[in-house]
């Protein structure tokens, strides 16, 4: 049977905080922000299925996908053009690594899907609630990470 | 000088895993780099490298399904994961599939230092 729990806003906080710091240096510290829309450029997904299902996704505005691709590539700032292909390869890694750590907290054994990542908003399917959303802020601008279960399950 | 196996399907994750075992003190060495388990398949045969560093989750043949065929084929050479999957379940397979070790992403340059001192300076 499959349980249907959902984790802590804390736990995701603490998992994108520690994804952040690692890869994306402490100098711009992530900060809580106002849940509020934000128009977003580029959004990736990961599913989980087995003993907990759910889906893990991300949402950059174009410059802060393009900031996080050169920071992950050790690009230059002002200097190097991040690539499309580049900036799917760094989202698509940025919610691998949510996803895979926010898998790890729920029970198992589970699955974790490759990511999705399209070029504005990932598109969720219609049976599916938000269960848990996280709106932080880096260097003045916004991103938001969110889990979503099945309907029948929140 | 070793030479270093880095599989993984994202270009920006390899790239991080070769900066990262730079700044954990094991520059110099040779780098090979493989998109999936299948192309690091291939390399582990054509390149023989002395270590494998491996993505879990990879399209074409993942890295558990790498590490069975790379034993099946009779190679020992040392075998860890990098993934972002760390979970107390996916260690233990790792272990029982003859991995030597799992590195959880995000990670740091010191988890790289601790698990490969004995393999790149043993």
């Amino acid at each position: 049977m499959s349980l249907f729990l959902e984790p802590s806003l804390l736990d995701v906080q603490m998992v994108l905080e520690e994804v952040w710091t690692s890869f994306l240096g402490v100098e711009e510290p992530l900060l809580p922000r106002t849940p509020g829309d934000i128009t977003v450029g580029w959004s990736a997904a990961v599913t989980v299925s087995g003993e907990w299902h759910g889906m893990v996704s991300v949402e950059l505005p174009t410059h802060v996908a393009e900031d996080v691709t050169r920071r992950m590539l050790g690009l230059v700032d002002g200097l190097d053009v991040a690539a499309d292909e580049d900036v799917a390869d760094a989202v698509g890694e940025l919610v691998n690594m949510i996803g895979g750590n926010v898998k790890s907290l729920m029970p198992g054994p589970s699955v974790l899907s490759l990511p999705v990542v399209a070029a504005g908003r990932v598109a969720r399917p219609s049976d599916v609630v938000e269960v848990c959303r996280l709106d932080a802020s880096w260097a003045g601008s916004p991103l938001v990470v969110s889990v979503h279960v099945q309907a029948k399950a929140a | 000088m070793m030479k270093i196996l880095v599989a993984d399907d994202s270009r920006v994750m390899r790239q991080i895993v070769i900066r990262t075992l730079r700044q954990a003190g094991y520059a110099g060495h040779d780098i090979v780099e493989a998109e999936n388990g299948k192309e690091a398949l291939e390399k582990v045969h054509s390149e023989a490298p002395d270590l494998v560093l491996s993505d879990w989750n990879m399209p074409e043949m993942n890295g558990i399904d790498l590490l069975a065929a790379v034993r099946s084929a009779g190679s020992s050479v040392p075998f860890g994961f990098v993934t972002s999957e760390g979970s107390a379940d996916m260690r233990a397979r790792a272990s029982a599939g003859g991995a030597l070790f799992l590195i959880a992403k995000p990670f740091t340059p010191e988890a790289f230092d601790e698990v490969l001192a004995p393999v790149l300076k043993g």
